[in-house]
Formats: structure tokens, sequence, C-alpha cells
């Protein structure tokens, strides 16, 4: 473990990810604490301040200050993308890894389901899902999951169908083991790096996902300061304050690239061939 | 006789974080022109790094400490990289170990063997073309116009082989450096093409470098022995006296090592009270399922047949061993008797009739288990050694008056391991140690019937002894049948009761081995098998 964290901070993608994912990560714990401002104080005063010296990201159409409504706001951006994607992840590695071992009539079952949720735009699918069962952040983490599951059935399958061929597989079919425990326990495990790899770059799916949907009004609702939600509310006031929209999409971005950056030096990191 | 390949005290290291770590150390060899000379060592003794010395093409790690290689005088290791491309695959040439692997599978074998051609001999294509097709009748391949358009996947393992060995000799090399050229190959094509190969090296005075594993082999197509152990070259010998007086300590342990099947290693020559332990009748395995398309228009394709209408006893505390070359059928055998794939006919264990996988309960599988050829993938990697071992103890239950932690130990002494390996993975481990837990986790369930598939194959000569003498060992104590698979006729001779020689699927001879020895093999194909094994260079000449 503490080798391939070394190899993960040797190579520059991983380096930068971590690094930007720290900063995240201290924003999701002690954000608020930090914050200069409460994120809910409105002040007729200081609407429309652009950055400075008293606001660093500027206020919004009541007043409230931007950087602050970014610093508590990340906390539910992030976990709840997260969230969404470590569903997914355990559910779609469980469901793929069983379809490689149980093969035939119900493996070409699992995945021809798998294609047709598939073939359902991501997004679409999960507008379905939120206008269906009602707006909220659960729901819309629900639908990400959901809509995320058949890309990681698919990849654990095509990891898991390798694994399978090995001769531990067949030492504990001759021993008589259970199904269970041959998936859980004898291939799952050989087959999570290139999962989380793959799970890590899904993040960043997911936070834009998540914004998307809050943009559209289906994920958070007002006055959360959700980031997706912050730059929905701030379209209306685009040339008059630009930055109102610019910094939490800058945030957005910033989040995606390091999930994406890390994925990346993960994806090396894990690669026994790489070292 | 002039000297062709001249290596003088080269040594190289390989970079690791720890620091250098030297793989060659002073080596000095020389082979002269027409004369071939074996090079011996089990893995990791540097074989395969010296060849890609000369070759030079060596592991971004390596740095060359001192010494130099020649070829003809030319000195290689300060040769501009431009002029020693020229020379690989022209007058220096290397023939692998996997055929397969060293063709590409997207071209044909003709358009393979004139690439050669054409840039090291300067010829046009339509010149290459004719003469490809002289080369591959040449090494006795039957319709070469033929086989020139059929690509790899095509033809045998064998013939393979001879399209590269045709290509490298195509160029009129100086120096060929034979890499375990018929490891990959089954014994009757790979006396085939050593066959080959002393022709050609007549008819061509090439010089050779033999690398090979195999001490029995090498001393009868090499003139020259070199035994090279962890980088050194620790003898150096003419072929016929290596074996009959091996002088360093290392090739006397070789020399033992390897499988003489006049030495038995069983106590007792029969069983004196043979109690009947497994019956197997008519057993079938069959591979492939028709098409959606055949299915549709009803047509029934034959399956193809990986095993035909098995009849096999087994007793009690018996040793059967089952020979045979790769896709004879031996190991669709094996995974049958554990239920690992479908098969028809019966199993009669013990009384117990068994026609399907579905009815193997708990107790067969207990009494009934296997050990994989290769440690490495049967071994679960992500396990420790304990949890390994504790699962069959689990399933099946723990030996009375003994904690799981005691059986652990107690397990890996028995296969005599330290009780610490429980807290270690196995890639920590090395290839003997990791079969020797194989073997471990197959005794813990208290087996009646050990199904060996294959499991000295992966391991080297030394290790394989010390493998063959810990199996024998735990048959004296728990009287353990064992059903052993190989295609080494010789290990099997030495320690099995009964033979059965299987070919493409058939089961063509049952025999004592006593019988064998003292009347011969009854069918042709048992006869051919015992002839294509190597034997050591004193006993042919």
């Amino acid at each position: 473990m503490g080798a391939m964290f070394k190899r993960l901070l040797t190579t520059p993608q991983g380096a930068i990810g971590t690094f930007i994912l720290l900063l995240a990560a201290l924003l999701v714990c002690v954000g608020p604490m930090l914050a200069p401002y409460d994120h809910e104080a409105l002040s007729i005063l200081s609407r429309y301040k652009p950055p400075g010296a008293e606001h660093w990201f500027g206020t919004d159409q009541m007043g409230r200050d931007i950087l602050s409504r970014v610093m508590v706001g990340a906390r539910s951006t992030i976990l709840l993308s997260l969230l969404a994607t470590g569903l997914a992840m355990v559910i779609g590695s469980v469901i793929g890894t069983a379809s490689a071992y149980l093969g035939g009539r119900t493996d070409e079952a699992i995945m021809r389901t798998m294609d047709a949720l598939m073939s359902i735009p991501s997004l679409l699918f999960a507008l379905l899902i939120v206008s269906t069962l009602g707006k909220s952040g659960i729901n819309a983490v629900l639908a990400i999951t959901i809509a995320f599951i058949p890309s990681m059935v698919r990849i654990a399958r095509s990891v898991a169908l390798a694994a399978r061929r090995q001769d531990y597989v067949n030492a504990a079919i001759a021993r008589g083991e259970s199904t269970l425990y041959i998936i859980l326990r004898e291939m799952l495990p050989n087959i999570v790096s290139p999962i989380i790899v793959e799970a890590t770059i899904r993040v960043a799916f997911a936070i834009m996902l998540f914004a998307t949907l809050s943009f559209l009004g289906l994920g958070a609702q007002p006055p959360d300061p959700e980031w997706g939600l912050m730059v929905a509310e701030a379209r209306r006031y685009f040339f008059q304050a630009p930055w109102m929209m610019l910094i939490p999409g800058l945030a957005i971005a910033a989040v995606a690239i390091g999930f994406n950056l890390l994925g990346d030096g993960l994806r090396d990191a894990l690669n026994p061939r790489s070292h | 006789m002039s000297t062709v390949l001249d290596i003088r005290d080269y040594s190289l290291d390989y970079l690791v974080p720890q620091g250098a770590h030297r793989v060659l150390d002073a080596i000095s060899l020389s082979v002269s022109k027409g004369e071939v000379v074996g090079l011996v060592g089990e893995s990791g003794s540097g074989k395969t790094t010296l060849s890609w010395s000369i070759m030079r093409y060596l592991a971004s790690n390596a740095r060359e400490v001192s010494g130099s290689i020649s070829l003809n005088g030319d000195n290689l290791l300060t040769m501009p990289q431009r002029q020693v491309e020229a020379l690989r695959g022209g007058r220096l040439g290397m023939i692998f170990q996997d055929p397969s692997a060293s063709l590409n599978p997207t071209l044909t074998l003709g358009e393979q063997v004139i690439e050669v051609l054409t840039r090291h001999r300067g010829l046009s294509s339509k010149e290459a073309w004719q003469l490809g097709t002289d080369l591959l009748s040449d090494v006795d391949l039957k319709d070469p116009a033929a086989m020139m358009k059929r690509y790899p996947h095509e033809v045998s393992g064998g013939e393979k082989q001879r399209v590269l060995i045709a290509t490298a000799f195509a160029c009129r090399p100086d120096c060929l450096i034979f890499d375990e050229p018929t490891t990959a190959l089954d014994v009757i094509s790979s006396a085939q093409i050593l066959g080959l190969f002393e022709r050609l090296r007549a008819e061509t005075g090439v010089a050779s470098l033999y690398i090979s594993h195999d001490l029995a082999l090498v001393s009868q197509v090499a003139d020259r022995v070199c035994v090279l152990n962890q980088g050194k070259l620790v003898e150096e010998a003419p072929a016929r006296t290596i074996f009959a007086a091996p002088t360093d300590e290392y090739t006397r342990k070789l020399v033992a090592a390897v499988p003489d099947p006049t030495r038995r290693l069983l106590a007792e020559e029969t069983l004196s009270h043979p109690q009947p332990l497994l019956q197997i009748n008519d057993l079938s395995v069959y591979y492939g399922r028709p098409g959606f398309l055949q299915l549709l228009r009803g047509n029934k394709t034959p399956k193809t047949v990986a095993a035909r209408d098995l009849q096999l006893s087994v007793a009690a505390g018996e040793i059967v061993g089952v020979v045979g070359e790769s896709g004879s059928g031996k190991s669709s055998l094996a995974k049958a008797l554990t239920g690992l794939i479908p098969f028809s006919g019966e199993i009669d264990y013990c009384g117990q009739r068994i026609t399907s996988a579905n009815q193997m309960d708990k107790d067969y599988r207990r009494r009934v288990q296997i050990i994989f050829q290769h440690p490495d993938a049967s071994l679960n990697p992500r396990q420790r050694i304990g949890e390994i071992l504790a699962r069959p103890l689990r399933l099946y239950g723990l030996p009375k008056g003994e904690s799981e932690a005691q059986a652990i130990a107690r397990l890996l002494e028995d296969v005599r391991l330290p009780a610490e390996f429980a807290k270690r993975y196995p890639h920590e481990l090395s290839g003997g140690q990791k079969q020797r837990v194989a073997i471990a986790r197959a005794f813990a369930a208290r087996p009646e019937l050990v199904i060996c598939d294959e499991i000295t194959a992966a391991l080297d000569v030394s290790v394989q002894a010390t493998v063959i003498e810990l199996l024998l060992e735990l048959r004296r104590r728990h009287g353990t049948a064992y059903l052993f698979i190989t295609h080494d006729l010789n290990l099997v001779r030495q320690i099995a009761h009964r033979l059965i020689v299987m070919y493409r699927g058939d089961l063509v001879e049952t025999t004592d081995v006593a019988t064998l020895a003292n009347q011969g093999a009854q069918h042709a194909y048992t006869h051919a098998l015992i002839d294509a094994v190597p034997k050591p260079a004193q006993a042919a000449g």
C-alpha cells in the first residue's frame, strides 16, 4: 500500500490530483468552519460586489458571500457524488463478477439487461428517475447510481472473466465452495484495482451529472449552496455579475479534474506492468 | 577451428531499488565454427539474460560492468546500433522457446519468411518467395507451397518451430542462439526438431549456443556443456563426460536430480492387497456446443472430443501415472474427476456412483483433491498462506484435538515449510515453496486420492526432485493414492505402480511399470514416446 502511494506521487498526474483532492477534502471536513461569513446571511447593501479584498470571490444577488457558499457547498456536492459512485461501484462489481462466474444464460441475461440500460443516455435516465421519485438530493444520488451501474458491471465482468480462468477459482470449485464465497472472496479481491481506477474517474462524471441535475432544478433545492444550483441561479445575472457563475463552475471543474488526474495516476500506480 | 562467438570475462548487473544485483558474473565462453555449446541452468541462473546480451537487447535497468562479447572478432559491445540491427536475424540469429509467440498471428508464414530474406539477403520478393518455398521443403514440411500461404494458427507448434528454424538458417548465420527451442513442444515433435537441428548444423557448419534447463537433452545435442549457476559458470566439460563425471558440486546435484527410469523411488513394486478406490467406466469429455444457427437448422455437428470412453481404476494407496502429449485429454480427465467440466459416463467411488458433477457431494470432494500445474495460478494472490490453508479445514472440519492455527502449523511442517509462512502472501514465496503450499492445501482435507496435474512441469529439476520426494513421504504416512498426470515419462516410471498412456483422447495402453521395464511397450505410440525421450549422453556414446 505504501509503495503504491509512493508510485502514485511520483507521477505528475497523481501528485497534482492528490493535491487538488486534499484541498477538496479539507473543504468537505472543515469548510463551514473556515468560511469567513455566514453562507446564508443576506445583505442588501453588498449585492453584486465583484471579487475584492472584502469578498474574495464577490457576492451574489442577495449579498451572500460566494467564497463562503462555495466552501460550505463542497460538502454536499462532493460527498453526494462520492456516495453515488461508491454505491454504483459496489453493486456493479458484484453483479459483474457474478455474471462472469456464472456464465452461460445467466451471464447473457444480465449483460443484455445492462446493454438496454446503457442505451439510454445517463442524463436522460437520471432525469427520468428523479422526475418519477421526486426532487431531492438523495433521489439524485439514486439516479446517478443506477445510471452508472451498467458501465461498472461491464468493466467488472471483463476483468472477472480473466480471473475466472485462474486455477484458484477451479481449486475453490473442486473444494466445493459456495458460489457466494467464490465471487466475494476469491474473485472480487483480485479485480478491485481496475474497478477503483474506473470509479475514481467516474466520480468526476458524477460531480458534473449531479451539478447538471441541480442546475435543472432536480437535485439540490434552494437555498442550498450546492455548486450546480449556484451556477443555475447565477445564470440570470451573468452579464451583470459573471463571477457568480464562474466561481462555482470553476470549483466543479477543479474537483472533476482532480479526480480525473487521480484516476490516471492510480491506473499507472496499480498496473503491475508499469514498475 | 576458428572461434566465432567469444565472450570474455563478461559481467552484468541489474539495477534494482535495493542496489545493483549481479546477474552474470565473469562469464567466459567461446563457440567455434560448427560447434554446439550447451548452456544449462535453472530458472534465474542468467541464461536468458546472457542470450539477450549477445543479441544486444538489454533491459533498461541492465548495466554492463566488464568484459567483451565478440562475433568473428568484431566487438558487439561497442558496435553502433545500426550495425547491430543489420546483424540480428542475419549473421546472428535466435530461436525462441514459444514458436506461437514469436510469429505474428496476422501475417501468413510466407510473408514472415520473405521479410527476413528480402532484408538480409537482398532478394526481390518473387525470388524470396521461391527460396522460402525451397527452405520450407528443406526442413521436411509437407506441401511447402501451401504452407507459405497459411497463418500461424493453422499449423502445429512443431511446424511453426520448423518455419522459424528454416528462416534462421536461410540467412547463412555465423552464430545461432537456441533458447529452449523444444520446451513448449511435446516429446515427439521436439525429438523431430532435434533431428532436424542436427542435420542442418552438419550441412551449414553454424556455431550454435543451445540454452536449456534440461541437462539430459543438452548433453545429447551439444559438443560441450557449460553449467550456469546464479550468474557464474561453474563447470565446462565435454558433453560425454558431464553425466559420467561431474566435477562441480552444483552439477553433481543437477545430474542427481535428473529422473532416471531405472532408479525406482517406490519402496514396494506392487501393492500387496489392492482395495479398489476409484473405478471409471466409459468416461467421455466433449468440448464446444452447437451454434445458434446450427440449432435452428437442426443439424448436429460433431463436438470436439477431449477424452473418449476411458476405463480406469485406482486402488487405495496406488500411484497411477497418466502420460500423454498436450491435447491428449489427460487434463480433461483430471477436470472431469473433480467436477470442473461436464462429462458423460460413470465414476464409481467406493461404491458411490457418480454420473454428473452435481452428484459430487462434500464427502467426495474432500476425499478427492486436485493439485494444479501452476502454483502461481492456483493460490489466490490476495490471500495469505494461512487463509488458503484454513479454507479446507473450515469446509471439511478440523482434525480432532487441534485448533485451526495448530493444524495450519502442522500442515506447513508436513510439507517442510516454516510455520511463520502462514502470515505471508504467495508472491513472497518461490515456485517450489508455492507448490508445497498447494500440496499442503490438498492434504488439509485428509484425502484418499490426490490428482496431480503436471505439478512439477513448471519447476526446476532440483526442485522437482524434492517435491516428488515429499509426495512419496506423504503417501507413506497417509496411504494416499495418486493419479499422477505428466508428460515426463522418465519421472513417472520412477514413481508409479501402473501407467496409462493417452493419445488424442483415447487410452491406448495400460501397463504395470515393472512390466514395461521388462517386456517393453505394447502399443506403437508408447514405443514412440519412450524413444523420443532424450537420454543422457553417456548412454548414447
